[in-house]
C-alpha cells in the first residue's frame, strides 16, 4: 500500500526539457492513491506542445512479465521518445527503468511511505511493525502508533484531559489502554516490569 | 516465489511465559498475505496449539483467517466464532490482525506473533526490496537505480569511497549501487548531466503520519460508501456525455434475433416473403420468462435463419429488407392515459410490448412488475456506472418526462409507495433536471450516490439507497424493491403513450480507438459494423470491440452482429495484453469484492476442479461483475473461472 504524489510542475518540465516524452501511468493501486486529475493535465500540457509521443495508462507494471507485453506495443513510441515518464510508485520506475536500460527512465511522482498500512485494507495507521509486539500488555492497543512518543510505559505526563499535548486532537494512547485493561478486568498488566525498546534498524530486527 | 512472510511467532520462551495463569484459549491465526497461494492451510494454529497443549491448556477451539486485518469480513466470521468457556483469544498475525480482533473480542486477546517490517516490498515486489517510499524520489538523477536501498548507506550524492572491485565494503556480496547508476548513465550518455547535478541534499524529517491516516481514512469511507467493495475505473465518459443523441441512418436491412432475452426464445410468426410492419409481431413469447419480438422496419421478410449473435454465438433470427417508408403497424397506437389504466393492464401492455431489462440482462419486465411479495419502493438505476457508456445518461436528459411517466407507470402496476432515481455524482445535469422535474412529485425521490462500480448491479443499488440486503440467492422483491433500467422505462412510457413496441434504443458507440463517438438512437437488428463504420470505423490494429461496457461486455471477435435490446453500448479499446501470474494473496480481490466473497479461492478451486470447494465458498452468489478480475494484480481471468464453476455447481444436486 502507498500513496504517491506527483513531483512540482518545475521538477517535471525540467524533465522532459522541451523534448519528446513517453508517458505511462500506473493506475494498479488507485484505489488507494493514484493522482489521476493533475496526470491527466499535465500529459494535455505536454501533449498540446507536441511532446508526448505515446502514452499508456495501465496498472501493475511492477509485474515485469505484464509490463513487457503491454510495453512492447508501443517500441515505435518509445524509441521515438527522449525521455520516459513514469507516474508510479519507485518500485514501477525501476522496473520500467531495467526493462529499458539504453533509455532515460524518469519518475514524475514521489513515493510516501505507509508502513502501518501493511494490511490488504488500509483502514488506520495501527502497527508500526516494530518487530517485538507490545499488544499483550496493553489490552490489544498498540502503544506505538497510539502514543504520539510512542512510549511503551505509560504516560508521558502531558496529557489534558484525556487529550495528547503533541496533538490535541488526538486521544492519549495510554488512556485508551488503561480504559480497555479495566473494561477486561486486566489492570494488573501494568505491574509488569519496564519494557526496554529494542530501536535496531528494519533489517536487524527481520534477521 | 519467495515466501515473503509479515509476522513470525514469538520465541517458545516468550510464549511460554504468556501463557501462564491463562487457560481456556480460542486461537486464531491469519492466513498470510502477500505470498503464493499454495496452501489453504497455514502451520501457525497448529504450532500453538501444540505449544499450549504441551502447558497443559485447555483449547476452546481454532480458527484460520484470510485477511484478519479486513474488519469487515473479520466481524462477520468472528461473530459466533469463540465457543462458551473461552476466556482468552490468542492471534497470531501482524499488529494489525491482533488489534482488529482485539477489538472486536470483548475479552483479552493476546499477541503470539511480532510483526516484521515489511517497508520497500510494495507492488509485486515480493522477493526484493525496491523501494523506501522516501517521498522524494532520486530515481531520475540516477537513470532508474534507487540509491536509497541500493547503496548500503543510503547515499544520494555518489560513492562513499569503500567499494573495493566493484563491491560494497558493508556487504561484499552486493554491487556497489553507485557503480552500478554510473554504467548505466555511461550506456545512456548522459554522464555529463549527472556529474554537472548540484549536490543532492535529503530531507530526513518523519513523514507526517496524520495527514496520512487522514488521507487513507477519506479513500476508505468513500471505497465503502453504500455497499462493501466495488471499484472506480476511469469514467472516460466525457467522449459522449455532451453528445445530443442522433437518429442512425435507417439500415437497409435489419436482422432480429428471437432471443434477446433471458428465457425462452421467441417463436416466429412471420414467413419468409411475408409483409411487415413497424411495430408488427414476428415471434411471440414461447413461455412465461419470455418475450415477444416486434419488427424495427417496414419491408419484406427475406429469411429466417442462424445468425450470429453477441453473447449466444449464434441465433436464430428474422431477416427483413425495409422498404424504407418505416409504414407504422396497425396495432401501434396509443393506449388509455395512465389513470384510466388498471395495474394489470399496464403489465399486459409491458408484456405486448416486448420489454426486457435493458440494461444488458434482458430479464422479462412484466415479470419483474408481478412481484411474487409486497413491494413499498421502485428503483430506477440511473447509476449508469459502466465507464464509457453514456446512453442512459442520455436519455435522462432528453426524455426525462418519458423516463418519470415510466416510473409512475411502474409504480401503479406494482402498487408500490415511493419511486427512487438514483444518478451518479457524475451527472450533475442529469439530477438537477430530474430533481426540478420531480418537485412536484410527493413520491417521486432524486437520490445522488457517489460514483462506485457497480452501483448499477441491483443488489448494490437496493444496499446503497435502503440498506436492505437481498438474501442469497434471492431477488429484490424478497426486500420489497422492484428495480427498473432507464432506458427500459421510457420504452414502457413508449408503449403506453404512442403504442410503440421495444423496436428501438439508445446505442452509445465510443472508446479511444473509435473515430468518432456518438450517442444513437438505433434501430433493434442494426448491424453492429455498420454502426462502427458510421462512427468514422476504429484506429489502428490490434483493438478489442466489445458489446457493452468495459467492465461487464462481451469481446465481439465478429461485428456482423446485430444491435438488441440489451445492447447498451458498442466500444473500441485497447487490447490488453497479458498473461495469468501466480496468485500472491495480495488479497485485492476480496476487498473490492461487492458480494463480499473471496474470488481468490475461485481460481485456486477452478484450477484444482474442486467444485464442491467453490460451492462452500458461494460461487453462485457472484455477479459478475468483474471488480475482481479488474483488480486482480495477477492478471488471472477469475470471471471465466468462476463461470466454469458454476455451471458445474449448477449441475450438482
Amino acid at each position: 500500500m502507498l500513496i504517491t504524489q506527483l513531483k512540482a510542475k518545475e521538477t517535471i518540465v525540467s524533465l522532459v526539457d522541451g523534448k519528446k516524452a513517453f508517458i505511462i501511468n500506473c493506475q494498479g493501486c488507485k484505489e488507494v492513491h493514484f493522482p489521476e486529475k493533475e496526470a491527466a493535465e499535465l500529459e494535455k500540457e505536454l501533449a498540446a506542445n507536441g511532446q508526448v509521443t505515446g502514452v499508456i495508462t495501465t496498472d501493475y507494471i511492477c509485474n515485469p512479465d505484464n509490463m513487457k507485453l503491454r510495453l512492447q506495443k508501443h517500441m515505435d513510441e518509445i524509441e521515438a521518445a527522449d525521455v520516459v515518464l513514469v507516474l508510479s510508485c519507485g518500485i514501477g520506475v525501476q522496473t520500467v527503468a531495467e526493462y529499458l536500460e539504453e533509455k532515460k527512465v524518469c519518475a514524475a511522482c514521489d513515493t510516501f511511505p505507509l508502513p502501518g498500512f501493511q494490511g490488504v485494507t488500509p483502514l488506520e495507521y495501527k502497527c508500526d511493525q516494530c518487530g517485538e509486539c507490545y499488544l499483550n500488555l496493553t489490552g490489544g492497543i498498540c502503544p506505538i502508533t497510539a502514543c504520539s512518543k510512542s512510549l511503551v510505559n505509560g504516560q508521558c505526563g502531558g496529557s489534558k484531559n484525556g487529550k495528547c499535548e503533541v496533538d490535541g486532537e488526538m486521544e492519549c494512547g495510554w488512556e485508551r489502554i488503561y480504559r480497555r485493561l479495566a473494561q477486561l478486568g486486566r489492570l494488573d498488566a501494568l505491574k509488569c516490569p519496564t519494557q526496554i525498546r529494542n530501536f535496531a534498524t528494519d533489517e536487524e530486527v527481520s534477521k | 516465489m519467495e515466501n515473503y512472510t509479515k509476522y513470525k511467532l514469538k520465541s517458545n520462551d516468550e510464549l511460554v511465559s504468556l501463557l501462564a495463569g491463562k487457560d481456556n484459549l480460542f486461537i486464531v491465526a491469519c492466513n498470510k498475505c502477500f505470498k503464493e497461494f499454495e496452501s489453504v492451510d497455514e502451520p501457525e494454529c497448529g504450532e500453538l496449539e501444540k505449544l499450549a497443549a504441551e502447558q497443559g491448556k485447555t483449547i476452546t477451539g481454532s480458527a484460520k483467517v484470510d485477511f484478519l486485518c479486513n474488519k469487515i469480513q473479520t466481524e462477520k466470521k468472528l461473530k459466533d466464532l469463540l465457543p462458551e468457556g473461552t476466556e482468552n483469544v490468542l492471534v497470531a498475525a501482524c499488529g494489525l490482525g491482533i488489534q482488529t480482533v482485539a477489538d472486536l473480542a470483548g475479552m483479552p486477546v493476546f499477541a503470539a506473533s511480532n510483526s516484521l517490517n515489511y517497508r520497500g516490498y510494495h507492488g509485486m515486489a515480493l522477493t526484493k526490496k525496491g523501494c523506501d517510499a522516501c517521498a522524494q524520489c532520486y530515481l531520475n538523477v540516477t537513470g532508474g537505480i534507487c540509491p536509497i536501498v541500493d547503496c548500503s548507506k543510503s547515499l544520494v550524492n555518489g560513492q562513499c569511497g569503500g567499494a573495493k572491485n566493484g563491491k560494497c565494503e558493508v556487504d561484499g556480496n552486493k554491487d556497489c549501487a553507485w557503480e552500478k547508476i554510473y554504467r548505466r548513465l555511461e550506456k545512456q550518455g548522459r554522464l555529463e548531466e549527472f556529474l554537472n547535478q548540484p549536490v543532492q541534499m535529503r530531507d530526513y524529517s518523519k513523514v507526517n503520519f496524520k495527514a496520512v491516516n487522514d488521507y487513507v481514512k477519506s479513500v476508505r469511507e468513500t471505497r465503502l460508501d453504500g455497499y462493501y467493495g466495488g471499484v472506480h475505473p476511469s469514467e472516460r465518459k466525457e467522449y459522449t456525455e455532451h453528445i445530443a443523441l442522433e437518429r442512425f441512418p435507417d439500415p437497409e436491412v435489419v436482422v432480429i434475433p428471437l432471443s434477446m432475452h433471458a428465457g425462452a426464445p421467441a417463436n416466429p410468426v412471420v414467413q419468409v416473403g411475408d409483409t411487415v410492419k413497424v411495430g408488427q409481431k414476428i415471434g411471440e413469447a414461447a413461455a412465461f420468462i419470455s418475450s415477444p419480438i416486434h419488427s424495427s422496419v417496414s419491408g419484406t421478410v427475406i429469411a429466417i435463419e442462424n445468425h450470429g449473435h453477441a453473447t449466444r454465438g449464434e441465433c436464430l433470427s428474422v431477416v427483413i429488407k425495409s422498404d424504407g417508408k418505416n409504414t407504422l403497424d396497425e396495432s401501434v397506437k396509443p393506449h388509455k392515459d395512465l389513470d384510466s389504466l388498471t395495474p394489470d393492464e399496464i403489465v399486459e401492455i409491458v408484456r405486448e410490448a416486448g420489454i426486457v431489462g435493458m440494461g444488458g440482462a434482458g430479464f422479462p419486465t412484466a415479470v419483474k412488475l408481478k412481484p411474487a411479495k409486497p413491494v413499498d419502493t421502485i428503483l430506477l438505476n440511473g447509476c449508469e456506472c459502466e465507464p464509457l457508456l453514456t446512453a442512459d445518461h442520455r436519455v435522462l436528459l432528453e426524455f426525462a418526462d418519458d423516463v418519470i411517466f415510466g416510473l409512475k407507470a411502474i409504480l401503479k402496476a406494482v402498487g408500490a409507495e415511493k419511486g427512487v432515481i438514483v444518478i451518479e455524482d457524475n451527472k450533475p445535469d442529469a439530477i438537477a433536471l430530474l430533481e426540478e422535474k420531480t418537485a412536484e412529485c410527493s413520491n417521486i425521490e432524486v437520490v445522488v450516490a457517489k460514483t462506485k462500480y457497480p452501483q448499477g448491479a441491483e443488489k448494490m443499488l437496493i444496499k446503497r439507497v435502503t440498506g436492505r440486503k437481498v438474501p442469497s440467492g434471492g431477488l429484490p422483491a424478497d426486500v420489497g424493491c422492484v428495480v427498473s433500467n432507464i432506458s427500459t422505462t421510457k420504452a414502457i412510457a413508449d408503449a403506453i403513450k404512442t403504442g410503440m413496441p421495444l423496436v428501438e434504443r439508445v446505442v452509445t458507440v465510443t472508446g479511444e480507438r473509435l473515430k468518432k463517438p456518438g450517442n444513437y438512437i438505433v434501430k433493434i437488428g442494426t448491424n453492429t459494423k455498420d454502426l462502427i463504420d458510421y462512427c468514422g470505423g476504429t484506429i489502428g490494429d490490434d483493438i478489442t470491440i466489445k458489446a457493452g461496457g468495459p467492465m461487464m461486455g462481451f469481446v465481439l471477435s465478429d461485428t456482423n452482429v446485430p444491435i438488441m435490446k440489451g445492447s447498451n453500448g458498442i466500444i473500441a479499446v485497447d487490447t490488453d495484453h497479458t498473461v495469468e501470474q501466480p496468485c500472491i494473496k495480495c488479497g485485492r480481490c476480496a476487498d473490492v469484492c461487492p458480494m463480499e466473497l473471496s474470488p481468490l479461492y475461485y481460481a485456486k478451486y477452478a484450477d484444482e476442479e474442486n467444485w464442491q470447494g467453490m460451492k462452500d465458498k458461494n460461487v453462485m452468489d457472484c455477479i459478475e461483475c468483474r471488480c475482481c478480475e479488474y483488480i486482480c494484480s495477477s492478471k488471472i481471468p477469475l470471471v471465466s473461472k468462476i463461470k466454469t464453476g458454476k455451471g458445474v455447481v449448477r449441475g450438482m444436486k
